[in-house]
């Protein structure tokens, strides 16, 4: 039971992970084709630059809360994963730099030059996420300790590949709707339009990735009843946004946005559970959040300590965003 | 090692930023206000670089240290989960605020937001501290089937005995160093005859904290660090103090070079009996020299040793920069004795690395265990990660870290060139 809540806990935190830094890593991926000029650039990584950094920690504070109450796992798959790792750390810095660092000397060509950095770092970041995920829901060749067995090259098959393209696009949409709801004026407008035509390509991603799970694990998805559920409330959630979008709606946009993503993501982890690691279906082996935990008396504690202190960062995040919710405006002639 | 370079940075500078958000706050005078955001970008580089090196670290456990990870993550694993849940957050969220928040919260907000940040960081050095404690003490543990290290009390890992001074001993370290950055600032603005008002403030200010900071450096928490090393790791503060053989009345080494295979220092000037006293408060007591230890049990002596006189010798001197330079400002000679604010100027490089050496001498000191008396350093690794991998990405980082230490100098110097008095009103 402990290790179920803490299964939750961990899941939790990599999908508010997805959820936060999802919209500014889709924001900055679709910012190529969005902003038509440098001020409207500035004008969308302004929409993000107080928060962006707030959101990454989920990912660092779900890194450490999965070390805690999951080191076997932590340790079998950081090492097992070693090179892929390393490359997203090293985009992740990457981004990092540019986003923070684009403003600070001036001159258009710096400018350039880390916008394009920072676009193509999340671009790269969301498609090894996404294929990360694939791989994870798929199920992954592991030898009897779990550590992975398989060749680099065999992670990119077609099942991941496609869980990565739909990572892209359903990104993208989500930057889209945040920025719709986030910049006042042409630039916000634009953005919800843009929702419109992105739309058909999740659409189409959606509908592929799906059947491929179904046809992947038809055994697993009849026990795990949740992830149907989940996944017809995204599409149910994906038929809305295309309405609030097309009523310019930015705000019930972006909701809509966000329940389609948390729908995939508990259809994800209930097909994965109950193992962290799973093994392809037929071979041996894998993690399972059972065998994986320490004892259950210490888990508990630091389950619970967790979500308290997590329960503080979502009540302060939540009044900060308050306060700082008015809307970026473009200054044309001004660097921001 | 690299990374540690900007929490210094940050942690040191966080408190200037909150004393004068508060002030501009309290009294209102905008001079207050620009000093504040002026530090705020400084802080902003630091922490931008900080955390791209530190995300590395929090996953390195995993991807090069499998091994360690597997065996102790239920210990480890704590300390640094909720330096991500309680201390993370609440730096990046309210950093948000300070660099964007400007106009667009209240001021008793912004001020707030400022301590929140402060808060953070020194949470965040906490919890780092405690994790490095443990290694180097460990403490509420049992060993689990298969050898595994299991978590026995969380609050006794949090609270580690060892934790307290050291982290006590890393802060004032910290607020040192931010001390002489703002105070070195400051002397370059007086130096070069502009923004004279902020130039007499950052170093006022500046020259305050450095000297109480670096009194505390040394007293009492680098004693009460020393005494915990001396009851905890005894081979340890052999190595430190250079000192070979058992004796009662052990001479302190204030200079020397150790001879590791002859056994001695070479050109030593001791001070009789001064080691036992620090160590044990009686002028007589018996210290373990290396050589009561097996040869396999000794840290790298010379690093550690060099290490640890490197740090103490600074730490003197600094005492005497910031003593010096308190005296002349009481005396108001200070903003007038050009020679007084070049040393205040050129100590800025020193705390750093005085800095530094003391990590030299925590972690090189530690080995050759990785957590003390419980797994050796050698036995850490990850089994399935072949070691070209590892250089491979050892260049990388090292690349990737030497541009970003590049971009960090050339930032932080053009901040303090436009000063800040220079580019009103946008934040960044």
């Amino acid at each position: 039971m402990t290790s179920l809540i803490a299964f939750c806990l961990v899941g939790a935190m990599l999908s508010a992970y997805t959820l936060l830094d999802g919209y500014d890593l889709g924001a900055a991926a679709i910012t190529p084709m969005l902003a038509k000029t440098r001020a409207e650039r500035s004008a969308i990584v302004e929409s993000i630059g107080p928060f962006w950094s707030g959101n990454e920690v989920w990912l660092v504070a779900a890194g450490g809360t999965l070390f805690a109450l999951f080191p076997q796992a932590y340790a079998v798959s950081f090492s097992g994963f070693y090179l892929p790792f390393i490359v997203v750390l090293w985009l992740l810095m990457f981004r990092g730099i540019a986003i923070e660092l684009r403003a600070h000397l001036p001159g258009d060509m710096w400018m350039d030059f880390w916008d394009v950095a920072f676009s193509l770092s999340s671009v790269l970041l969301i498609l090894l996420f996404g294929v990360a995920l694939g791989n994870l829901v798929r199920g992954l060749p592991l030898d009897p300790d779990g550590y992975f067995s398989g060749r680099f090259s065999s992670l990119l098959n077609p099942y991941a590949s496609a869980v990565g393209v739909l990572a892209v696009v359903a990104l993208a949409q989500h930057g889209l709707a945040y920025v719709g709801n986030s910049v006042a004026g042409a630039l916000g407008e634009r953005a919800l339009r843009y929702n419109g035509r992105v739309w058909w390509f999740v659409l189409v991603a959606y509908l592929g990735v799906s059947a491929a799970t179904i046809a992947t694990h038809r055994g697993a998805l009849a026990s795990a009843p949740l992830a149907i559920v989940a996944s017809a409330l995204a599409l149910a959630a994906l038929v809305a946004l295309r309405r609030f979008a097309a009523h310019s709606h930015a705000a019930l946009t972006f909701r809509a946005s966000t329940v389609f993503l948390a729908g995939l993501l508990v259809a994800a982890a209930a097909t994965m559970y109950p193992y962290l690691i799973r093994p392809y279906p037929g071979s041996p082996g894998g993690l399972s959040i059972f065998a994986a935990s320490p004892p259950s008396v210490t888990l508990a504690l630091s389950v619970v300590v967790a979500a308290v202190g997590l329960v503080a960062v979502i009540a302060y995040s939540v009044f900060v965003r308050r306060r700082m919710s008015a809307k970026v405006v473009v200054h044309e002639e001004t660097t921001a | 090692m690299f990374h540690y370079l900007f929490p210094i940075g940050t942690m040191g500078i966080a408190p200037f930023i909150a004393w004068y958000n508060y002030r501009e706050l309290k009294t209102g005078e905008q001079r207050y206000g620009q000093a504040a955001r002026f530090w705020t970008k400084i802080f902003a580089v630091n922490f931008a670089v900080g955390v791209v090196t530190g995300i590395p670290m929090e996953f390195q456990f995993g991807t090069n240290w499998a091994a360690f990870s597997a065996k102790t993550g239920s210990v480890i694993g704590q300390p640094l989960m909720i330096e991500g849940v309680y201390a993370f957050f609440l730096e990046s969220v309210f950093l948000g605020v300070l660099l964007y928040g400007r106009g667009r919260v209240s001021p008793g907000l912004y001020v707030t937001s400022a301590v929140a940040v402060w808060l953070g960081s020194w949470l965040s050095g906490y919890f780092i501290v405690d994790t490095d404690a443990w290694m180097q003490h460990p403490v509420g543990y049992v060993i689990g089937p298969h050898g595994r290290i299991e978590l026995q009390s969380l609050a006794t890992v949090l609270l580690s005995p060892f934790a307290g001074w050291q982290y006590a001993h890393v802060m004032a370290g910290a607020v040192e160093t931010g001390g002489f950055i703002v105070a070195g600032v400051g002397a370059y603005y007086l130096l070069a005859k502009r923004d004279i008002e902020f130039g007499r403030e950052f170093v006022r200010a500046g020259v305050i904290v450095a000297l109480i900071a670096s009194v505390l450096v040394i007293f009492p928490t680098g004693d009460r660090n020393g005494a915990d090393i001396t009851a905890y790791q005894p081979v340890k503060l052999a190595a430190m103090e250079g000192l070979f053989a058992t004796r009662r009345g052990a001479p302190l080494a204030i200079i020397g070079m150790p001879n590791v295979a002859g056994h001695t220092l070479i050109d030593p000037i001791f001070v009789p009996d001064l080691l036992s006293f620090l160590a044990y408060g009686n002028a007589r007591a018996n210290v373990d020299g290396l050589t009561a230890y097996a040869t396999e049990l000794w840290p790298p002596v010379e690093l550690t040793y060099y290490a640890y006189h490197v740090m103490v010798g600074l730490g003197t001197i600094f005492i005497a920069v910031a003593g010096v330079a308190a005296l002349l400002l009481w005396r108001r000679r200070l903003f007038v004795t050009p020679l007084g604010l070049w040393a205040l100027l050129l100590a800025m490089p020193f705390p750093y690395i005085a800095n530094e050496a003391g990590w030299i001498v925590a972690e090189v000191g530690r080995q050759p265990w990785i957590v003390y008396g419980l797994m050796k350093t050698q036995s850490a690794a990850s089994p399935n990660v072949v070691s070209g991998e590892t250089i491979f990405t050892l260049i990388g980082f090292v690349g990737m870290y030497f541009l970003l230490g590049v971009l960090f100098l050339l930032l932080t110097l053009r901040e303090i060139a436009i000063g800040p008095a220079g580019e009103p009103a946008t934040a960044r």
